[in-house]
């Protein structure tokens, strides 16, 4: 019998398919992998430390930057623990706009998603026909806000400002396009032997295990248990809305990106049912926020279902403009801890698939 | 004057340029036989040398274009007429970048490993009938024995770089790259044998000849499938592209690599693409063979049809790079070890069967 | 019942008191040696997702607030411990929740909370030789700490930005 050594193979921080500065150290025995030690922290920039020197309506541009992806469910994120915190309610108006905009942001950012685990696996047409919509996107959330990837647009109280004019129409043509876009994509992907080679059977991830991990998001439910917060936990006005959670049982990498892909479809039909609203719905889209805003003291803990999983915001207030301590609950810094497990035993190339759909962005790993 | 032998015309043009009479007189002072021929196939060689660069600039410009407009996107489009001239400006560029060596590397297998992956890409090309009428350098006898086993080579060069750049990515890259090139080669042989079985040569040329009446992809269905699965594995491309697989290993044996070095395993690369697609023309798309216009010299219309034949197979393989992933590492083995050897033999079984029945 | 109540009733000497977050979510302050007990309870009762680590230096105390959700039962709890400032140590709850490695290890790492019985309790955002815990309140600011990385591979941290111009100045020469 041959006998053969293991050895350290370093990933990372500068690498193509660690999707930021995230750094593996992995044990290699010939080509599998025998263990995983994950460096975080090169993106770390306090962000936490920095929101203990600004007031609450200063933060939200810094949320922006957390997971720069999806920007809007952060700054919805903060928002909902400052409306928590004073009790501020919002017109009707401005929660369908909000609900619009983050559901758009989950597209958004499952098209990243997608298309880099499709360019980690080799096939470099996908990323590029999600940026194509992606950019679609970003061009309504531009007429909105004014900014591309750092909106700073969902703010205490309600949105930054009333849909600009022929907003409805260009949104409608979007929605219109994009389901037959997605099936598409679906087409090119979901069948392709190649794919299921790759994805199916690799990355398992059990349902115990995924819960005692922190797992959540698409992730949990591609491991079959059925969770959604919107859904379960329900925050803004999805209850007036209509969608169901996508489940896989299957707990494979190939089952989460299916989840991944019907979450696209489910997201497109709330934005048909918000859209419709907000065409509908007269009034104002912001309640009145004092412009210096001192909370009640007090601890609020919000989570809202962002794209990559529950993400939180946990507020300590003092009764001052500033909040005394900010702690994020960033989804893939949790689901991060269980890829050693799910990797262990498999290749090199099963790890970037599975890393791939985990989704991650170090903004918001490393904060 | 009417032409039909490329070896006639370069004759006739160096004759009249005086060079061969030159040469003649240098080869009867210095008391040297000098053989015009040997002229003549230098000056041919010269040529091929030329087509091919020329090629393999185009096909890099192809590459981009072809994944430029399968993604929705336009590719080059600054230099020249559609970007025409990219390669160009990337040849300049590569040419002026510092030539970078790691510091622990094995400085003499490090500078030679480039240049024996680039040279058997090159040498494929001399036994190819590229056209009618004598467009071939030589004629070998057993020329696609030749071609296997010069192609086989160029992994070495890989293997040497790989070990060379002292990076375990890059020797995780040249040990997936050898054990890849192995698996595949030998299919990839077995199924040539079925051709040779049916053709009993195994020059290149006659092979061509054979197939004036019908294609080989027609005799030979099954083979040609093999052929063409190994053939995309042997070139490197996705979905069989392990020698590089930038999201696991950066760039597989050349991560170490800069500059014009690089350029050299680059060049190597699109020269491997096109000698296999040739190879692959030759051997079941009827090489040169197709309607001849008149008026028009065989020659030109049958190098013509030779070139259209290796750019459409070509363009197959960027498809193919634009619609599918990556295979992963032991996957590959097993489909090469697993479905292709036993299917290879079959081919070969039934083929011998054929050919002894007389019905081939 | 609710699960307030019921840990107050089952584990009446270790709930020091019950109170509602602001956002309404039932909380109990705990003793600290009672935290492990109590967390095991819950995970066997239903509470399976921890969905937050979070530790809060107060200058005359720390806390560290644990905030648990159960899938089945779709309800929240929060747990709260409150340490001595000077000495902040509290049992690990990585035995009963896996996932609570990192969340501990970045407390750690930021407040300076150390968790008994924690298997790889490092440092994970900051390099391990950084000088002091940012996120507790008396954290010098102005002091800037740059980080390098020695001919040996390891982190060195120094205050001296000078340090790390010259190290790339010898690498250039080099």
């Amino acid at each position: 019998m041959a006998r053969t050594e293991e050895y350290q193979l370093n990933v990372g921080p500068v690498h193509p398919s660690t999707h930021g500065v995230l750094r593996f150290l992995l044990t290699m025995e010939g080509e599998t992998i025998k263990d995983v030690e994950m460096i975080i922290g090169q993106l770390h920039r306090g962000i936490e430390k920095i929101a203990e020197s600004r007031s609450y309506l200063q933060f939200i541009p810094y949320t922006d930057r957390l997971d720069y992806i999806s920007g809007m469910t952060n700054n919805y994120g903060f928002t909902k623990a400052v409306e928590d915190l004073a009790g501020i309610t919002v017109p009707k108006k401005a929660e369908y706009l909000r609900v619009f905009v983050m559901e758009l942001n989950r597209i958004v950012n499952h098209l990243v998603c997608i298309g880099s685990l499709l360019l980690d696996l080799g096939a470099a047409t996908m990323i590029i026909y999600g940026f194509r919509e992606r950019h679609k996107i970003l061009e309504l959330f531009e007429s909105l806000s004014g900014a591309r990837m750092t909106f700073n647009y969902i703010r205490p109280g309600g949105v930054r400002g009333d849909i600009p004019e022929g907003f409805i129409d260009k949104a409608k043509a979007f929605l219109r396009d994009m389901p037959k876009r997605l099936d598409d994509y679906a087409q090119l992907i979901n069948e392709n032997e190649i794919v299921l080679m790759r994805m199916k059977g690799i990355g398992m991830l059990s349902p115990e295990d995924a819960i005692n991990y922190g797992v959540t998001g698409p992730m949990l439910r591609g491991s079959g248990v059925s969770y959604d917060i919107r859904k379960d936990d329900p925050y803004s006005v999805y209850e007036e809305l209509d969608f169901k959670a996508c489940t896989r049982p299957e707990c494979d990498t190939y089952a989460r990106y299916i989840v991944r892909m019907d979450e696209m479809y489910e997201s497109l039909y709330i934005a048909e049912q918000a859209l419709d609203r907000i065409e509908h719905l007269g009034g104002p889209v912001k309640a009145h926020f004092p412009r210096i805003f001192t909370p009640p003291e007090g601890e609020v803990y919000s989570r809202i279902e962002a794209p990559k999983g529950e993400l939180g915001f946990y507020i300590v207030s003092d009764g001052s403009t500033r909040p005394y301590r900010v702690k994020i609950r960033s989804p893939p810094f949790c689901s991060l801890q269980a890829l050693p497990q799910m990797v262990e035993g498999l290749k090199i190339p099963d790890l970037v698939a599975t890393f791939g759909i985990v989704d991650i962005a170090l903004g918001d790993v490393d904060r | 004057m009417i032409f039909e032998n490329i070896y006639d015309i370069i004759a006739f043009i160096l004759s009249s340029a005086g060079i061969l009479q030159r040469m003649q007189s240098y080869s009867d002072a210095l008391g040297i036989p000098i053989a015009p021929k040997l002229i003549i196939i230098l000056v041919e060689s010269a040529l091929l040398l030329v087509g091919v660069a020329l090629m393999v600039m185009f096909l890099t410009w192809m590459e981009r274009k072809v994944l430029g407009h399968a993604q929705a996107r336009l590719g080059p489009m600054i230099t020249w007429y559609h970007g025409l001239l990219q390669p160009i400006v990337d040849g300049v560029k590569l040419l002026s970048k510092e030539d970078l060596m790691p510091r622990r590397a094995d400085k003499w297998l490090f500078f030679i490993a480039p240049m024996i992956a680039f040279v058997p890409a090159l040498l494929v090309f001399i036994p190819i009938p590229f056209g009618c009428c004598g467009a071939i350098i030589s004629d070998l006898p057993m020329g696609i024995l030749y071609v296997m086993a010069v192609s086989a080579i160029s992994p070495i060069g890989i293997l040497i770089g790989g070990w060379a750049s002292d990076n375990k990515y890059s020797l995780l890259g040249a040990l997936r790259a050898a054990a890849q090139d192995l698996s595949y080669e030998i299919p990839m042989v077995l199924t040539i044998i079925g051709i040779v079985l049916i053709t009993g040569s195994l020059s290149l040329q006659e092979i061509v000849e054979f197939q004036d009446k019908i294609w080989f992809v027609f005799l030979q269905p099954l083979g040609f499938i093999i052929f063409l699965v190994a053939a995309i594995a042997e070139m490197s491309r996705i979905p069989f592209d392990l020698h590089e697989s930038e999201s696991e290993f950066v760039a597989g044996f050349f991560t170490e690599y800069s500059g014009m070095k690089f350029a050299f395993f680059f060049l190597a690369e699109y020269a491997h693409l096109f000698g296999i697609a040739a190879i692959m023309t030759t051997l079941y798309f009827g090489g040169w063979h197709g309607p001849m216009i008149p008026m028009i010299p065989p020659i030109i219309t049958s190098i013509v049809w030779f070139t259209l034949k290796v750019l459409v197979i070509i363009f197959f393989t960027m498809w193919l790079r634009a619609t599918v992933p990556r295979v992963r590492v032991d996957q590959i083995l097993d489909i090469g070890w697993k479905v292709m050897l036993p299917l290879a033999l079959f081919n070969v079984f039934i083929t011998g069967l054929l050919v002894a029945g007389g019905v081939l | 019942m609710s699960i307030q109540s019921e840990l107050k009733t089952r584990f009446g000497d270790a709930v020091i008191e019950t109170y509602l977050q602001k956002d309404g979510k039932p909380g109990l302050v705990l003793k600290p040696e009672a935290l492990l007990e109590i967390c095991n309870f819950l995970h066997d009762s239903g509470f399976d997702h921890l969905s937050l680590i979070s530790g809060t230096d107060y200058v005359e105390r720390m806390e560290v607030v644990y905030h648990i959700w159960s899938y089945a039962r779709k309800e929240n709890i929060v747990l709260k411990v409150k340490l001595d400032r000077e000495n902040p140590v509290v049992d690990s709850v990585t035995a009963v929740w896996r996932g609570a490695n990192w969340m501990e290890r970045e407390t750690y790492d930021l407040v300076g909370i150390e968790f008994k019985g924690h298997p790889d309790l490092r440092r994970i955002l900051l390099p391990d030789p950084w000088d002091g815990h940012p996120l507790r309140r008396d954290y010098d600011m102005s002091v800037d700490q740059y980080v390098y990385i020695d001919e040996n591979g390891k982190d060195v941290v120094t205050q001296d930005a000078s340090k790390i111009l010259r190290e790339e100045a010898l690498d250039g020469k080099n």
